[in-house]
This record gives C-alpha cells, structure tokens and sequence, in this order.
C-alpha cells in the first residue's frame, strides 16, 4: 500500500453514497443550522453546512464536486441571511476544492487528521469570508475572532461525530 | 490546448464559479452618502428569488420541527405536567381579578389621553393592529441576527413592520415570502432604530455588534447615564412606534472610533435568543371605537365653534372705531389700556373706615354715608378702589 502513486489511492479511496444521502445531508444540514440555534442561542458555535461540505469533498477526492457543493451550500446560507448572495458560496467554494485537493493526499480516515483539517478549514472559510466583506466587497463589518476560534473547534467536534455516521452510507462495492 | 482545460479543469472550475459569484456581489453592492459602500437593502429580482428558493426549501423542514416540537411540549404540558395545576389557577385568578381593576382605570386614562391627542391634532403613532407569528427558524449564521417566523404575504405582511413582543421590540421585517419572512432581530450590526433614554431623555441610534450585543450609538458622554435606566423607541425612524420598552442601560462605554461618543451597551428587554412567539404590528392607524369618534367628533367641532366665536369677535372689534378713540389724550383710551400709564397701586382693605377711607368717600352731589361701624370686607365698588387721581377714579368719570 505504501508504494501505491497518488492517483491509485484515489482511485480505490474514493467512497460513493446513494443520492439521497447527498440531497439529505445537505438539506439537513441547512435544516438544523437555521433551526438549532433558536435552541441554542447565542452558544450556537458551528458551521453544519461547512463541515457537510468538507466531508463530501474529503470522501470524494474531487474538487470540482467540491467546489460545486461548497458554492451551492454556502449560496443558501447566504440567502437565508440577510448577507448578500455569494459571500459565504465563495468561502466555502475555496474550502471545497481545498478539501478536496488535500483529500487526494493525505490519509482522511485518520481523527486527528480530520479534526485538525476540520480547524483549520473552518478557520480558512471564516478569513475568506471576511476578506470578501471588507476588501472585495467595501462593507464595515464588525468581527470577533474569538467567536471564530469558538465555531472553528465546534466544527471539529462535530466532525468527529458525524464523519464515522456518514461513513455507514458508504456503498461499497 | 485541449491538455491545457483538461490538466487545469479543476482550477478553472473553481475560477470560474468564484467569478461568477464576484459578478453577482457586484450588483449586490452600492456606494452610500458617506463614501462607503452598503448593501443594497431592495433585493434585486434575481436576488429575491434565491432567498425564495431557499426559503422554500428550508421552511417547511423547519415548520415540522418548530411543530412536532410544540406538539410534544401540548402533550407534556395538558397530560403529564399537571403538578400544581390547582395552586397556579388560583393565584392566576387573583392576578386576573387584580389586572381587571387596573385594566378598568388605565382604560380610562388612555380613553381620555387619546381624545386629548387627537383634539390637539397629534400625529402621534400608536399600535392598532399586530399579527401573532411563530418564529421557525434562524439565519445559522453568527453574523446574520435574522430569523423566519410562519407568517407571511398571505397573512398581509409587509417589509419594514415592526415586530415587537409583550417585553419589548425585537425587530423589523426584511423579506417577506408567500408564507414566510424574514425578521432582522434589532442586535445586528446592520440594523438600526431611534432610541431614547427614559429619564436623561438621551437619543441614540440603537444597533448592534459583532457579538450580537444591543447598544446604542452616537451618543455624547454624559455621565448622567446611569446603568438601570430604560431605554425606550424615539418614534423617529418610521418602523417603530414612540415609547416602546427596548432594554435597560447594562453598562457605557467609550465609543472606540470617537472619543467624545459612549456607546450605551444595552441589556434587552426582549430575550432576543430565545424567541417563539412575537407581534408583528400590521397598522399604526388610529381607530378608534364609535363612541370614542363621537366624543372626538363632538369635541372638534364644539373647538372650532368656539374658534369661530372668537374670529367673529375680532373682526368686530377691529370694526368698531368707537371703542379706540384716537383724539383722546394719552393715558386716557380705554380701548388701550396698556397707553394708559402704570397701573394704580392696590390699596389693602381697611381694618377701621372712617370717613376719609376712600370707600366711604361721598359721591358728588350726594349725602354723606353714615360710617359702617366695623366693616372689615373690601369696599363694595370693586376690588382696587382707585385713588381720586387715576385715571378711573371718580374725578374721571364725568
């Protein structure tokens, strides 16, 4: 396994769902991001769309699925905010494609692997969001990184519990 | 060049979906007053219709949640949490019975106030009409404070209403869908309201922050504001009505762009995370009740009644030449009184009359009156018995 090229793992690695376990997904996780805060309040520290969207990316190796579900994610997020349409679909876009890039190479089956890539993606698409606010866009928009640190270790977390839940949707051949 | 798009597809894909979302910011985007760029808060159509889409697509799963949910809570509450039931019922029917007696009076004074605001000619706004809505679901977002509530067109919502709960304000709503809207809850950094404190009658615009903290903004140091003080609407921003209970003063701080401003940071009185139930106000129109329109009716036109008296008396006034006669020397017009010098000195009734007072002082041509043994009460011709020499005393009335 060791003296097998990059393009080999991908090809055995990569791990296929039904589809509805990709319309599902997402769709819940739309779901419980508008609704679980209005039980959780202020301390509503995670990003289920963004973590769904590194999941998929990390599982199929393709960035162009990636970035693909990535933009369409992160344009309903937007729209169910009053921000405008585009901002989070460009961060997690990056984010995608990131993920998937990375998840041609390196081992993602490995927790400590997919917490940390979950931090530091999470950390990632809150920079590039901002980056769009204030440098592409022009807007002031008041920010708290900590609030960030926060969400970024919540998304880890989550991760950790919902990665091996996806995994048994996993068709295996 | 086939290898080329073939080798970098990944990169352009993505290149390509970014550029397309850049454009579409682009026209999201507008230059305001100040030089800044805003968001443009009128969605354009095709804007409109992903935040359609999307809420079409997220709102009814959040509908069977927010009501399976409920549905669970009905259950609990009327078969299983019957504990106490008996106590809370009789404490709840002194409360009734107290708040009737307090309903009774502040009725009348808000009867009575609003007859008076009216005849005055207010444009005071009040409350007249509010829709109840359930709140469903939430941006997600940490920097979205917006959330939807089940209401919408078809209810006869409409942008920019107000939606308030029995506490206090909580928001104004943004987009409204078929069956759903959009609600901008008052602590996001977008939003903005007049407010005013209640005792220093400090004004403010009320907004909020990264964190989602309520503060009020713009506002000079003044080291009267205190923490404990109520903060309340201003009525200036045509979204809310004047006087609404927005939160207490939590703490003041320096505002860290201006060092002559404090930001007033607010705790609110509605619980702005845990919202279910809100008001939405769908009219600020007067109406009131048929006896109240004849009361205001009545009283209108007995003021303009009374107004035209008035009128017709001045004009008459300004027709009778007799009563200013310009040929009479100064200080003796009584149609100008305030020509006819200063005013006589007040003499202070007479504790012992004799003769000489000057009540008792003998008309021309007339006998003299017996002195009034002990007549302590003022003088029977008028309150100022003038002096022999002002001008209305008895040597001028000839």
């Amino acid at each position: 396994m060791a003296l097998l090229s990059a393009d080999t793992r991908r090809d055995l690695e990569i791990h296929r769902y039904p589809l509805i376990v990709y319309l599902l997904v997402p769709l819940m996780s739309l779901v419980l991001q508008a609704w679980l805060p209005r039980v959780l309040g202020r301390y509503a520290w995670f990003d289920l769309p963004l973590v769904v969207t590194i999941y998929f990316a990390l599982g199929r190796r393709s960035p162009i699925q990636g970035t693909l579900m990535g933009a369409a994610l992160g344009i309903f997020e937007d729209a169910l905010s009053h921000h405008a349409i585009g901002v989070n679909g460009i961060a997690k876009s990056c984010v995608g494609y990131l993920a998937a890039s990375v998840g041609v190479r390196i081992d993602v089956e490995n927790f400590t692997i997919r917490l940390l890539l979950n931090f530091l993606l999470s950390l990632l698409s809150s920079t590039i969001f901002l980056f769009v606010y204030r440098v592409l866009l022009g807007v002031e928009l008041e920010w708290n990184w900590l609030v960030q640190l926060y969400i970024a270790i919540g998304n880890s977390v989550i991760a950790l519990v919902l990665f091996p839940v996806l995994d048994r949707f996993q068709m295996h051949d | 060049m086939d290898s080329f798009f073939v080798r970098y597809r990944n990169l352009l894909v993505l290149l390509a979906i970014l550029l397309v979302q850049i454009v579409g910011l682009a026209v999201q985007v507008r230059r305001v007053n100040t030089g800044r760029y805003s968001l443009d808060p009128n969605d354009g159509p095709g804007v409109r219709l992903i935040r359609l889409w999307a809420d079409a697509l997220v709102s009814p799963p959040e509908r069977g949640i927010h009501d399976t949910r409920l549905g669970i809570a009905y259950l609990w509450t009327n078969y299983f949490d019957l504990r106490n039931v008996r106590r809370q019922n009789r404490d709840l029917q002194q409360t009734i019975d107290r708040l009737r007696l307090e309903q009774a009076s502040l009725l009348e004074d808000a009867r009575q106030g609003q007859r008076l605001q009216a005849l005055l000619g207010f444009r005071e706004k009040y409350i007249y009409a509010t829709l109840p809505a359930q709140v469903i679901g939430s941006s997600g977002n940490v920097q979205s404070h917006l959330f939807t509530i089940d209401k919408g067109e078809d209810s006869g919502l409409k942008p920019d209403m107000a939606v308030i709960t029995g506490d206090g304000i909580v928001g104004k709503v943004r987009d409204v869908f078929p069956h759903s809207a959009q609600v901008l809850a008052i602590n996001d950094q977008t939003s903005g309201a007049g407010a005013i404190l209640e005792t220093t009658r400090i004004r403010g615009i009320l907004r909020g922050n990264a964190d989602g903290q309520l503060m009020v903004v713009g506002v000079e140091r003044d080291e009267r504001i205190q923490p404990g003080e109520k903060v309340l609407t201003a009525g200036g921003d045509l979204i809310f009505p004047r006087g609404l209970p927005v939160g207490v003063v939590d703490k003041v701080v320096r505002d860290p762009d201006h060092d002559a401003l404090v930001e007033v940071m607010v705790k609110p009185a509605a619980h702005l995370d845990r919202l279910d139930e809100v008001l939405v106000i769908t009219s600020m129109q007067p109406r009131f009740s048929s006896q109240e329109q004849k009361d205001i009716d009545t009283s209108q036109s007995d003021a303009e009644s009374i107004e035209e008296q008035l009128k017709a008396s001045e004009i008459k006034a300004e027709r009778l030449p007799g009563l200013d006669d310009s040929s009479a020397p100064a200080g003796q017009n009584p149609a100008n009184p305030a020509a006819a010098g200063p005013p006589a000195p007040t003499l202070l009734p007479t504790l012992h009359p004799d003769r000489f007072s000057p009540a008792a002082a003998p008309a021309p041509g007339s006998s003299p009156a017996p002195t009034a043994p002990n007549t302590n009460s003022p003088p029977k011709t008028g309150a100022h018995p003038a002096q022999p020499g002002s001008p209305s005393g008895p040597g001028r009335n000839q």
